[in-house]
C-alpha cells in the first residue's frame, strides 16, 4: 500500500455532512431557539432578543445556585476522583493478591447505570431505615447519623460523594493504564539509587502519569459540567432547589414547556463548556498533554 | 451441543416474533398510584377478550410530569397516557386539541359525571376519561381511638388543632405522618386551602385568574404558609418528615407510630385492607383546620387517560377505554380498590359508609380547591412542593416561595399568550 497516496478532499463530505447534521445544526439550532420564544403552548415561535437570558440572569431566577452548584460537584468531584483513582492505581498496581478482583470491584460502580445507582443509594442514605445510618446507630455512632439526603446542607455532600463512589473506579483503570505503561527501568535506576517508594512516586510515577491525569482531568471536567442523572436520580434537585445543576434545570424548563428558557440555559453551558474546554486542550497541546 | 443450542434460541426468538406479532400491544403510562392492581387484573381479562395486552408504565410521581410533558413534546408519548385533568390545564398545558384524541363519540363518554365531563372536555369535546374516585377530598384523616384515649375533639380551628397536635407530641406519638420525599404530597395542606383564602378574601381565585392579583398579595396564603411551617418547626411532623413516603402512612397510622395524616376518603379501606386488625371506622376525618378553615375542599377533577393523537394503535386504546367504562368494570374498580367509593360515571354505584357520608354533611361550606380553580397552578405543583420544602428547611422566606409562585405562574402565562398577562 502506498502511504503517500493523497486521496481526494472529497472523501471528508460524507463524515463532514453527518458531522454537520447530527452536531452542528441542531447545536446552532439549539443556541438560536434561545432568543425565540418557543413553548409548549404557542405554535409559532418569534424572535424576543435576550429576553430569555434575561429571564435566566434575573436575580429572582435560580441560575447562580444552579451554576454554582455545578462547578462545585465539577471541582470536588474531578479533585476526588483523580486522587482516589491515582490512590487506587497506585495500590492496585503492586503485586496484591486477587489483584484482579479488586479491580474488578473498584470498577464495577461505573458499569452500573446512574438511575439505578441513585436508587441504591436513596435507599442507602435513608435517615431512617438506611443501611448507613443503621450501621452507625448499630456501632454507637448516633451522632454521625443525618439525613443525608433531606438536609439542604448535607444533600449536596451526599450527592458528589455517591458520584465520586461511582466514576472513581473508571479514572483508576485509566491510570492503571498509564501507570503500567511506565518502564520498569525508572524504578530499577531509582532502587538502586535508594529511592524510597514516595520518591518513586513523587519522581517516576506521578510526572510521568501527567499526560493521563491531564486526560482523565479534562473527562471529569466534561462529565461534571453536564452533570444531571446521578442528581436527578437521587434528589431531583432537592431539599428544595439545596441540589439543583444547570441541567436538572435545563430538564425542569422542558418539563414545564418553557423550550427557549431551557435551550438558554443549555446554550449557556455549551459556551461555557467551549471556554473551558478550549483552555484545557490548550493546556495539554503546550506541554500537560505532551510525550513524558 | 453449541449448534442444538443456538437452534433452540433461534426457533424461541422466532415464536417469540410471531406472538408479537400477532396480538397488538398498547403502551399506558401513568403515574405511581394511578393505575390500580385491580385495574390490571381488568387489563388481564381485556386481553383475553380482545388480544391486545396493555404495557402499564408505571413512572414514581416525582418524575411523572417532568416525563410525561417531555414525551408529548417529543412526539414520542404512549399510546395512553395519564394526567391529572382540569379545564385550564389540558388547554394550557397538555394541549388537548393536539396532543389527545376526541372521545366525544364513544358510547361511554354520555356516562361520564357532569362536573368530571366538565373538567376533561373543550368546547363541549370530551378528551379524557376519569380514572379515580373525584367525589373523595384531601383531608385531615385520623385515628378515633388516639383522641378518645387522650379525650380530644375534632379542632375547629388552628389554635384547637394545635392543642390537639400538642396533646399527641405529649402522648409519645408523631402527630403527623407527612410524606415530603415523594414530592407531591405535603403541597396539598397549601393547595386544598385555597378555599380558606377563598373564604378569607373572596374572589382571589378570579382575581388571580385575571392577573389582578399574585398569591404574595393574599396576606391569608402567607399566613398559610406561615402556620405550616410552624407545625414542622413544632414537631408536629415528626423528625422523619423529609424521607417519609405516602405509601407508608397507613402503616404509620396502623402502627400507632403517627396519629394524623392527610388522606382522601378511601384511606379508611386501605389501612384495614393492609392491616385487617385496624378497623376501618376507626379512622376519621375533619377538614385541615389551618388559617380556620372550615370549608369542604372540594375537587372534581382527577388522574384521567388520554389517547394520544400520535399513537399507531387509537382503536385499540378506544376500546381499552371502552371496556373499562363497562358498569361491570367499573363496580369491579370500586369493589376491589379499598380507596375509591365510587367512580365519576352515572353507571357506577357508589359505596360510602356512614362516617364519610357524615363527615361530608359536617362541612356545609363547599370550595373549589386552587389547582382546578386557578390557572397555572397545577402545572407547577411538583414546583410548589419545592418551594414549600426550601420553606420549611429555613432555606426561602414565605414571601420569597409565594413570589416564585407567582413568577412561575406569570412565565407560563406568557408562554401561553395568556391575554391576562400580556
Amino acid at each position: 500500500m502506498n502511504k503517500n497516496r493523497m486521496y481526494p478532499t472529497w472523501f471528508i463530505f460524507g463524515a463532514l455532512l453527518l458531522y454537520v447534521v447530527l452536531y452542528v445544526l441542531p447545536s446552532v439550532m439549539g443556541i438560536a431557539y434561545s432568543f425565540t420564544d418557543w413553548s409548549v403552548y404557542s405554535q409559532e415561535v418569534h424572535y424576543v432578543g435576550l429576553k430569555n437570558f434575561q429571564t435566566v440572569f434575573s436575580a429572582d431566577y435560580n441560575y447562580n445556585r444552579m451554576l454554582g452548584n455545578t462547578f462545585l460537584f465539577t471541582i470536588v468531584t474531578t479533585l476526588a476522583k483523580n486522587v482516589i483513582g491515582l490512590a487506587l492505581a497506585v495500590l492496585l498496581t503492586k503485586k496484591v493478591r486477587l489483584l484482579n478482583f479488586h479491580r474488578a470491584v473498584m470498577y464495577l460502580p461505573c458499569v452500573l447505570s446512574a438511575l439505578i445507582v441513585g436508587m441504591i443509594f436513596k435507599a442507602v442514605l435513608n435517615p431512617k431505615i438506611g443501611l448507613l445510618n443503621m450501621a452507625l446507630r448499630a456501632i454507637g455512632l448516633d451522632v454521625l447519623a443525618k439525613n443525608w439526603l433531606t438536609d439542604s446542607k448535607i444533600a449536596f455532600n451526599s450527592v458528589m460523594a455517591v458520584d465520586i463512589w461511582k466514576g472513581m473506579g473508571y479514572i483508576m483503570t485509566i491510570l492503571i493504564a498509564g501507570i503500567m505503561s511506565i518502564s520498569p527501568t525508572y524504578y530499577e535506576a531509582a532502587e538502586i539509587d535508594g529511592g524510597n517508594a514516595w520518591q518513586c512516586f513523587r519522581h517516576i510515577t506521578l510526572p510521568l502519569l501527567t499526560p493521563t491525569l491531564t486526560v482523565t482531568t479534562v473527562l471529569n471536567v466534561i462529565y461534571g459540567l453536564k452533570v444531571f442523572d446521578t442528581v436527578y436520580a437521587l434528589t431531583n434537585g432537592g431539599p428544595g432547589y439545596a441540589t439543583e445543576v444547570l441541567y436538572t434545570g435545563v430538564y425542569k424548563e422542558f418539563g414545564l414547556g418553557r423550550y427557549a428558557v431551557g435551550t438558554t440555559l443549555s446554550s449557556i453551558m455549551t459556551v461555557v463548556m467551549l471556554i473551558v474546554g478550549y483552555f484545557m486542550i490548550k493546556h495539554m497541546v503546550q506541554g500537560g498533554g505532551g510525550e513524558a | 451441543m453449541k449448534r442444538i443450542l443456538a437452534c433452540l434460541l433461534a426457533a424461541l426468538l422466532l415464536l417469540g416474533t410471531a406472538a408479537v406479532a400477532e396480538g397488538t400491544t398498547i403502551t399506558y403510562m401513568a403515574s405511581q398510584d394511578w393505575v390500580q392492581d385491580a385495574e390490571m387484573e381488568l387489563g388481564e381479562k381485556f386481553e383475553q377478550e380482545t388480544g391486545i395486552h396493555v404495557d402499564y408504565q408505571i413512572i414514581p410521581s416525582d418524575q411523572y410530569n417532568n416525563m410525561l410533558m417531555n414525551k408529548l413534546n417529543s412526539g414520542e408519548c404512549t399510546d395512553i397516557f395519564g394526567s391529572q385533568a382540569g379545564q385550564f390545564d389540558i388547554v394550557t398545558q397538555l394541549n388537548v386539541e393536539k396532543n389527545a384524541v376526541d372521545l366525544s363519540g364513544e358510547a361511554w363518554a354520555e356516562t361520564v359525571d357532569p362536573l368530571a365531563f366538565a373538567e376533561t372536555s373543550v368546547d363541549g369535546k370530551l378528551y379524557g376519561q376519569p380514572v379515580q374516585d373525584v367525589s373523595a377530598v384531601w383531608a385531615i384523616a385520623y385515628n378515633k381511638k388516639v383522641f378518645e384515649k387522650l379525650e380530644l375533639s375534632v379542632p375547629t380551628n388552628y389554635e384547637e388543632f394545635k392543642a390537639v397536635c400538642e396533646a399527641i407530641k405529649a402522648d409519645g406519638m408523631t402527630p403527623i405522618y407527612e410524606a415530603v420525599s415523594d414530592g407531591w404530597h405535603h403541597q396539598l395542606w397549601f393547595c386544598e386551602l385555597g378555599v380558606a383564602i377563598e373564604h378569607a378574601e373572596p374572589g382571589t381565585a378570579e382575581k388571580l385568574n385575571n392577573n389582578e392579583m399574585g398569591f404574595a398579595d393574599s396576606a391569608t396564603a402567607a399566613q398559610l404558609v406561615d402556620q405550616i411551617k410552624e407545625m414542622v418547626d413544632l414537631g408536629y411532623w415528626g423528625d422523619d418528615y423529609m424521607s417519609n413516603e405516602y405509601a407508608n402512612a397507613a402503616k404509620a397510622i396502623a402502627s400507632g407510630e403517627c396519629a394524623m395524616t392527610v388522606a382522601n376518603q378511601g384511606f379508611p379501606t386501605e389501612i384495614n385492607a393492609a392491616f385487617p386488625d385496624f378497623p376501618a371506622e376507626d379512622i376519621g376525618f375533619f377538614v385541615m383546620p389551618l388559617c380556620d378553615n372550615q370549608v369542604l375542599n372540594m375537587n372534581p377533577v382527577g388522574p384521567t387517560r388520554f389517547i394520544y393523537s400520535g399513537s399507531a394503535n387509537i382503536d385499540a386504546a378506544k376500546q381499552y377505554l371502552a371496556f373499562i367504562a363497562e358498569p361491570e368494570n367499573l363496580q369491579y374498580l370500586i369493589d376491589n380498590v379499598p380507596k375509591f367509593n365510587t367512580l365519576p360515571f352515572t353507571t357506577a354505584t357508589d359505596a360510602y359508609s356512614d362516617e364519610i357520608s357524615a363527615f361530608y354533611a359536617a362541612y356545609p361550606d363547599h370550595g373549589t380547591v386552587y389547582q382546578t380553580s386557578v390557572k397555572y397552578v397545577n402545572p407547577q405543583w411538583m414546583e410548589i412542593g419545592k418551594e414549600l420544602t426550601a420553606v420549611l428547611l429555613g432555606d426561602e422566606t414565605t414571601e420569597q416561595m409565594l413570589k416564585n409562585i407567582d413568577r412561575n405562574r406569570a412565565d407560563q402565562a406568557a408562554a401561553a399568550q395568556d391575554p391576562a398577562w400580556n
